[in-house]
């Protein structure tokens, strides 16, 4: 069989080469920024995701693991003594200021625990050991920093709060939301890092069941010995964190518009393309009409020319997204792009261009056959 | 045997409150192996009956006969299959693919008609050949001369087993040699391959090999000569 329609694309090398750069920029737009977003909010909810907890107990409203509010840390004791509770420990999640050599300061999360190996945590240590943390007046610290702190090697002093910390070593991948890099503290070392607030309280509770212990049951225990406190499992906790900074950000509308713009951009790209192509190829169309081939056929060639140009478009799009990684990846900016991104992506690319083709198919299906015999 | 037969066919075009009878009671019939010329002054309905009998208008009354199969105007399926089995076309401008070569444009004809894989390409050598283009298979339209192009016009029509050939000005873009030789083909590939050929013409060197010629005017044949 011959293929017209992609004999007639590849004839023209300008105008498809214009086509395929147009959906490829449109797409890798939505991949990219997509990925980004998705990037993001993972940091949001990256430290739930790996604290190797069941349940989480906040204080009544807390909006996400960033703005925890401090509550008594002698509330850990009633939910101990839960059946089906295998371990509870209290962790502070707070913010401090930290010196920096060249005299300025930036803020620091830091996470306060008191055994961090218990709930695997943190995850990616490079340099270090957890465990040393509850010997002194330590801190693990996250690379991320070194974008705001500058270079730091274990062993080094920093000021938080005012009250040094020697850094012991050194964990990778544990970014927050609000770019403040995250340090790893003792949590009796946090507690005095902001008395005034966290004096004998903390910002969270976390819950690990026994094997076998039911989720809701725990929770309605916890419940009923915590009525001023909320009560939610990973997931829940995950969730809610990550769309705090959707909602409170506009950072969803903002998604929303870009992929709106970037689908906008790719349909006007290819309807306009392939509207000139078939504005220029009528005779060729009435020809095939003429020649015994019906809408159908017509239709054919220029849904098959769309859903090429969107298959070589969508690869630019991909060489695009996975050259611009490692760039972002130096700006500690994440960008996630799933096996599932891009399915949804290409289908995406593939409909909207066939939707752009329509445009044309109204042109082709009113043209007369009869067209071939005129001048 | 008679390929095509036209009775009494008109076809009345609506333009805002006129109406334009472009064919008024038109009856013909065109044998096998058989060449008819039709004549007629531009606007004399000529492009109007040839693409009435190539069923690519409907006519407004009368009946149309393509290989003993009445057109119904009411339904375009069958429109569409007789165009693409029984009928093939030669059009004043060619209108070949520029997108492929001779071979390409003669094979793309076939897969419309269903032929597909080495049958088709047999065939395509087989009216390439015929009409002297065996060297020229693999080249592109623009690489050809008029006289070329309008030849792999002609194996496109031919190709296949259509049993009528349409033919609307085929030399009208041909200088002298080529118009001439063109119509050496049409005349020795009626004669050889039994298929009915109706030429719509302004050029008086058709009648060289037309065994009949019928001018229209205003939309009725007015005359009727038999030539060769």
């Amino acid at each position: 069989m011959i293929d017209l329609a992609l004999k007639m694309l590849l004839d023209e090398k300008a105008r498809f080469a214009a086509t395929v750069l147009g959906v490829g920029f449109a797409a890798a737009l939505v991949l990219v920024q997509v990925g980004i977003f998705a990037g993001l909010l993972q940091n949001a909810s990256i430290t739930i995701e790996r604290l190797d907890a069941d349940l989480w107990v906040a204080s009544r409203n807390a909006p996400n693991i960033d703005f925890g509010n401090p509550f008594p840390e002698r509330y850990v004791d009633r939910v101990r003594s839960i059946p089906g509770v295998e371990r509870a420990d209290n962790l502070i999640v707070w913010y401090a200021f930290v010196a920096l050599p060249t005299g300025a300061k930036e803020s620091v999360e830091f996470y306060g625990l008191e055994d961090f190996p218990a709930w695997h945590f943190p995850w990616d240590v490079v340099s270090g050991e957890p465990a040393d943390l509850r010997r002194g007046r330590f801190a693990l610290l996250d690379a991320s920093a070194e974008r705001r702190f500058g270079a730091f090697q274990p062993g080094d002093f920093r000021e938080f709060n005012g009250r040094q910390l020697k850094i012991i070593g050194r964990t990778r991948g544990a970014l927050s939301f609000t770019t403040s890099p995250i340090a790893f503290v003792d949590y009796r070392i946090a507690q005095s890092l902001a008395p005034a607030d966290l004096d004998g309280r903390t910002t969270f509770l976390l819950i690990r069941l026994a094997p076998g212990a039911d989720h809701e049951t725990v929770r309605a225990e916890v419940r009923k010995r915590l009525p001023y406190n909320d009560v939610y499992t990973q997931d829940e906790w995950a969730a809610r964190s990550r769309a705090y900074w959707i909602e409170s950000t506009g950072l969803g509308l903002t998604l929303a518009l870009t992929v709106g713009l970037g689908a906008l951009v790719g349909v006007v790209i290819v309807g306009q393309t392939l509207y000139a192509s078939t504005t220029e190829h009528l005779a060729d169309f009435g020809t095939v009409k003429a020649l015994g081939g019906g809408n159908r056929t017509v239709f054919g060639i220029i849904a098959e020319q769309a859903t090429f140009a969107a298959a070589l478009g969508f690869g630019l799009a991909l060489a695009l997204t996975f050259t611009l990684a490692p760039l972002l990846e130096r700006l500690d900016l994440k960008m996630i792009v799933s096996p599932m991104l891009i399915a949804l992506v290409y289908a995406g690319t593939q409909a909207l261009c066939l939707a752009a083709a329509s445009m044309s198919f109204r042109k082709v299906a009113t043209t007369d056959p009869a067209i071939v015999f005129r001048g | 045997m008679i390929v095509l037969e036209a009775h009494d066919v008109s076809k009345v075009y609506r333009e805002g409150p006129h109406e334009v009878h472009a064919l008024r009671g038109v009856s013909l019939s065109v044998r096998r192996g058989e060449v008819l010329a039709i004549e007629g002054p531009s606007g004399s309905g000529k492009t109007t009956l040839l693409s009435v009998l190539g069923c690519l208008l409907t006519p407004t009354s009368g009946r149309i006969v393509v290989d003993g199969r009445q057109v119904d105007p009411h339904r375009p399926g069958q429109l569409r299959e007789l165009r693409r089995h029984a009928i093939g076309f030669v059009f004043q401008q060619f209108h070949l693919f520029a997108a492929l070569t001779a071979a390409e444009n003669v094979i793309y004809g076939l897969n419309l008609r269903g032929w597909t894989g080495e049958k088709a390409r047999r065939e395509a050598e087989r009216v390439l050949g015929a009409v002297g283009l065996g060297e020229r298979m693999d080249f592109r339209p623009r690489d050809l001369s008029g006289g070329q192009r309008q030849r792999v016009a002609v194996a496109r029509a031919l190709a296949g087993p259509s049993s009528l050939i349409l033919a609307d000005e085929p030399t009208g873009n041909l200088d002298g040699e080529s118009g001439a030789r063109v119509l050496d083909l049409f005349r020795s590939l009626a004669r050889s391959e039994g298929r009915a050929l109706v030429i719509v013409t302004h050029d008086p060197r058709v009648r060289t090999i037309a065994d009949r010629v019928v001018t229209i005017r205003d939309g009725r044949i007015t005359h009727e000569e038999l030539e060769n």
